[in-house]
C-alpha cells in the first residue's frame, strides 16, 4: 500500500497537531500488518530452506568420527573434493548429462508448444492437459517404464529384432548415459512445454502478419520474430530442467549402469553406506554453488534478452 | 533433550550423530505437526508391530502364527540395504523389529538403538541352532542376546548352465571371465561384493581389515568392473537379466537361483572351489519399540517351523530353527544347496567377520570409487 493512500485515509481524522505522529503510527502499523501478512511465508521459507541449508553448510565443515561428528571446523572435505578425481569427474558428468537433457527437452518440446500456440484454435487447454497427461503418474513409474522400453528384451530391441534389422539386442540402450539422458528428457518434458507454450502464446500475431505483408517467408518469420520473442520461455524452460536434473539420482541409479552414475548418487551413498554425512554435505554445497552460478548466467541472459526484445 | 548437555558436547568438539539427528527430528516433527495439532494422532493400522526389513520378507507365509494370534499381519517398512536402515533409525525412525545381518551386528549394538532380547519370551528359542546364537557381537554385553538369528545363506554365483561354459571346477574366476565380458552381473553392496572380492583375491577373512588386503581386494574389484553389465542392489534386476540371457552369470544370494529354477530357467548356484561367502541375518528389537509384546510375536513367528519350511523351500535359505530341516529329506536339501547338518555349510564357507565403523566407511568409499570407474 502506498504512502499516498495512507495520507488520504488518515487526513480527515487527524487534527494538524497530531497528524504527523498519527500518520507515523498508522504507517508503522501498516508496515507491521504487511510483515504479519508476509510472516507465514517467511517463516515457512526460513524453516524449509534457510535452516536446512544452514545445517548443511555448517556440517560440511565437520568431519565424521565413527557414530558421531567431530565438530571442529575444517575445510578437509572441500580439499578432498579437489584431491580425489571421482568427485570432480562425477560433477562434470552430471553437468554434461543435464546439459544434454536440457537441450534435447527444449528441442523436443518447442515444436509441440509451437503447434498448440499457433495451429490449434479450439480447446487449447485440452491439448496442454493431454500433453502433460503422462506426467500424472509417479516419476519412479516413468523411470521403470523406460527400463522396459530400453531393456535387453524391451520394446525397442524386440521390435528391431522382429523387423530383422538387428540380430542381437542392442546393449547400449540400457545401463548407459544415453539411457539416463532419454529418460530424464521425457520425465521433465512437462516442465518445458508449459513455459514454452506461454511465451509463444503471448506473441502478438499481428507482428507475423506484418512480416508476411512485407514479404518474409515462414522461415525468416520464425527466426526473426517467433524465436527471439519466445527466448524468455526457452530460457526459463532450460532453467526449470537443468536445476532439478543435475542432482537427480533415481534415474542414473536404475538405468545408468557403471558409467552412468551422477553426483546425486554419490551424495546419497555418503549419507547411506559410506556414512560420511559431512562429506555428503560438502558435495551438496558444491553442487548447489555450481547450479547457482549457472542459473545466474541464465538469469542474466534472460534479462539481456528481455531488454533486447522490448 | 538436555540443552546443557548439547552445548557441552559442542564445546568438547564431539556431538553424537544420534543427538544431532534427534534434535533435527524434534525440530522437524514440531514443525510438521503444528498444523495437525487439532487432529488426533494417527493410530497405526490395527496397532500391529512394525517390522523393518528387506523386500521379500513382507509376505503372509512368514507370519502364519502371528496372524492366528492377532488377526492381522504386522506393518511392514522396507529398506534396500541394512546400512540404509540403520541410517534411517539413527535419524529417529522407530520400529519394533528390524532385520540386520551378523556383519553389522557389533556396530548396530554400539549404536545404542536396540534392547537385548529376553529369550524366555520366545516359544521357539529352544530349537534355535546354538552356533547361530553365538555369533561374534551377539555376546557383546554380559551374556545378553541382541540378535535372534533367523535366516542364513550364501553369496555365490548363479549362472546359466546353457550359456556359461565352466572350465574345470566352479570358481570365483567365473565372475572375472573375459569370455563373458559385458554379460556378468554383481550385487552393488560392499557387504557382499567386497567380501567376495576378498575370497577371489585369496585374502583370509581375519586379515580383511589390513591395508595390504585392502589394496589386493581393490585391485581385483577394479579388474572386474569393465566386465560387468551392471551392479545392482535389486535382486530382481539380476534375476530378470539371467532369465533373459542378458547376463550369463551373476553374484547373487541363494534365493535368486531357487526362484529362477522354480520358473524353469536353467541355472545353477555355484559352489566355488575357493568357498562361498556365508552370512546370518536376524532380528533385533528397537529400544523404544512401541509394541514390545507384539515385537516378540513377530520374532516368534519368524522363528517358527512354518516360516522355516517356507524359507527353505521357496527361497533356498537356511533357517535358524533346527526342526525346520526335519521337514525335508536329504535329497531335497542337497538340491537346494543345503544340508540336514547346516553346521557343515556354515563351516564350509567364508564367514563374514564384523568390522569397525571406520573400516566400513573406508571400504564403502573405495568400493564406490571403483564402481564409478576410479
Amino acid at each position: 500500500m502506498s504512502d499516498q493512500t495512507l495520507q488520504t485515509r488518515s487526513a480527515p481524522v487527524a487534527t494538524p497537531a497530531t497528524a504527523g505522529r498519527f500518520g507515523r503510527l498508522m504507517q508503522r502499523s501498516e508496515a507491521s500488518r504487511g510483515y504479519a501478512l508476509l510472516a507465514p511465508s517467511l517463516i515457512f521459507l526460513g524453516v524449509v530452506i534457510l535452516v536446512p541449508f544452514g545445517i548443511l553448510l555448517v556440517m560440511s565443515f565437520w568431519t565424521a568420527s565413527g557414530f558421531g561428528f567431530d565438530t571442529n571446523f575444517t575445510t578437509a572435505n572441500y580439499q578432498k573434493f579437489f584431491e580425489r578425481p571421482i568427485y570432480t569427474a562425477l560433477l562434470n558428468r552430471s553437468l554434461f548429462i543435464s546439459g544434454m537433457v536440457t537441450v534435447f527437452t527444449v528441442l523436443l518440446c518447442y515444436p509441440m508448444a509451437y503447434y498448440v500456440a499457433f495451429h490449434v484454435h479450439r480447446h487449447k487447454m485440452l491439448w496442454i492437459v493431454l500433453m502433460t497427461l503422462p506426467f500424472w503418474t509417479s516419476y519412479l513409474l516413468r523411470v521403470f517404464a523406460w527400463k522396459v522400453v530400453l531393456g535387453y528384451e524391451g520394446v525397442i530391441n524386440s521390435a528391431l529384432m522382429n523387423m530383422g534389422l538387428i540380430e542381437a539386442p542392442l546393449e547400449f540402450l540400457l545401463y548407459s548415459q544415453q539411457a539416463v539422458i532419454i529418460t530424464l528428457a521425457h520425465a521433465w518434458a512437462a516442465f518445458a512445454i508449459l513455459p514454452l507454450y506461454v511465451s509463444l502464446e503471448k506473441i502478438d500475431k499481428s507482428l507475423l502478419e506484418a512480416a508476411t505483408d512485407l514479404g518474409d517467408g515462414p522461415v525468416r518469420r520464425f527466426f526473426r520474430i517467433t524465436l527471439p520473442l519466445s527466448l524468455p520461455g526457452v530460457i526459463s524452460a532450460s532453467l526449470l530442467i537443468f536445476i532439478p536434473t543435475t542432482g537427480d539420482y533415481i534415474t542414473p541409479a536404475l538405468l545408468g549402469g557403471p558409467d552412468g552414475a551422477m553426483i546425486g548418487n554419490l551424495i546419497q551413498k555418503q549419507f547411506g553406506p559410506i556414512n560420511n554425512w559431512p562429506m555428503g554435505a560438502a558435495l551438496s554445497i558444491i553442487l548447489m554453488l555450481c547450479i547457482a552460478t549457472i542459473s545466474l548466467v541464465f538469469i542474466l541472459l534472460t534479462l539481456f534478452v528481455r531488454k533486447r526484445v522490448s | 533433550m538436555d540443552i546443557k548437555d548439547q552445548l557441552g558436547s559442542m564445546r568438547a568438539g564431539e556431538i553424537s550423530r544420534r543427538t544431532f539427528t534427534r534434535n533435527l527430528l524434534a525440530a522437524g516433527v514440531g514443525i510438521t505437526a503444528a498444523p495437525l495439532a487439532t487432529r488426533k494422532a494417527m493410530a497405526a493400522a490395527g496397532d500391529q508391530a512394525t517390522f523393518f526389513t528387506w523386500g521379500g520378507y513382507d509376505i503372509p507365509e512368514l507370519f502364519v502364527p502371528y496372524k492366528e494370534k492377532n488377526g492381522e499381519l504386522p506393518n511392514f517398512s522396507i529398506f534396500g540395504g541394512s546400512e540404509e536402515a540403520l541410517t534411517k533409525m539413527r535419524g529417529g525412525f522407530v520400529v519394533d523389529v528390524s532385520h540386520p545381518c551378523n556383519s553389522g551386528l557389533p556396530r548396530w549394538v554400539q549404536s545404542g538403538l536396540f534392547q537385548p532380547i529376553d529369550t524366555s519370551r520366545l516359544t521357539n528359542w529352544g530349537d534355535v541352532m546354538p552356533e547361530l546364537v553365538s555369533l561374534p557381537g551377539n555376546d557383546a554385553d554380559a551374556g545378553n542376546v541382541w540378535l535372534a538369528p533367523f535366516d542364513w545363506g550364501q553369496t555365490s554365483i548363479t549362472y546359466r548352465t546353457d550359456l556359461f561354459e565352466v572350465e574345470g571346477e566352479e570358481s570365483w574366476d567365473m565372475l572375472w571371465d573375459e569370455r563373458y565380458s559385458g554379460r556378468l552381473g554383481s550385487l552393488a553392496s560392499g557387504g557382499d561384493a567386497w567380501w567376495c572380492g576378498a575370497i577371489k583375491a585369496g585374502v583370509p577373512m581375519d586379515q580383511i581389515h589390513t591395508d595390504e588386503a585392502f589394496e589386493k581386494i581393490a585391485a581385483v574389484m577394479r579388474e572386474q568392473r569393465p566386465l560387468l553389465r551392471t551392479y545392482t542392489d535389486d535382486t530382481t534386476t539380476l534375476e530378470q537379466a539371467l532369465a533373459s540371457g542378458e547376463m550369463v552369470a551373476a553374484m547373487t544370494w541363494n534365493s535368486s537361483a531357487t526362484v529362477l529354477k522354480a520358473e524353469g530357467v536353467p541355472v545353477k548356484f555355484a559352489s566355488p572351489k575357493e568357498g562361498a561367502l556365508t552370512w546370518v541375518c536376524g532380528l533385533m528389537i528397537h529400544k523404544d519399540a512401541p509394541n514390545i509384546d507384539k515385537a516378540y510375536e513377530v520374532i516368534d513367528s519368524l522363528l517358527s517351523v512354518d516360516s522355516g519350511k517356507f524359507m527353505i523351500n521357496d527361497y533356498g535359505y537356511g533357517h535358524s530353527n533346527n526342526k525346520s530341516f526335519e521337514q525335508f529329506d536329504a535329497e531335497t536339501l542337497a538340491g537346494l544347496g543345503l544340508s540336514d547338518t547346516p553346521a557343515d555349510i556354515l563351516g564350509a564357507g567364508h564367514f563374514q567377520v564384523p568390522q569397525t565403523q571406520e573400516w566400513e566407511t573406508k571400504m564403502n568409499t573405495v568400493f564406490e570409487e571403483i564402481k564409478a570407474g576410479f
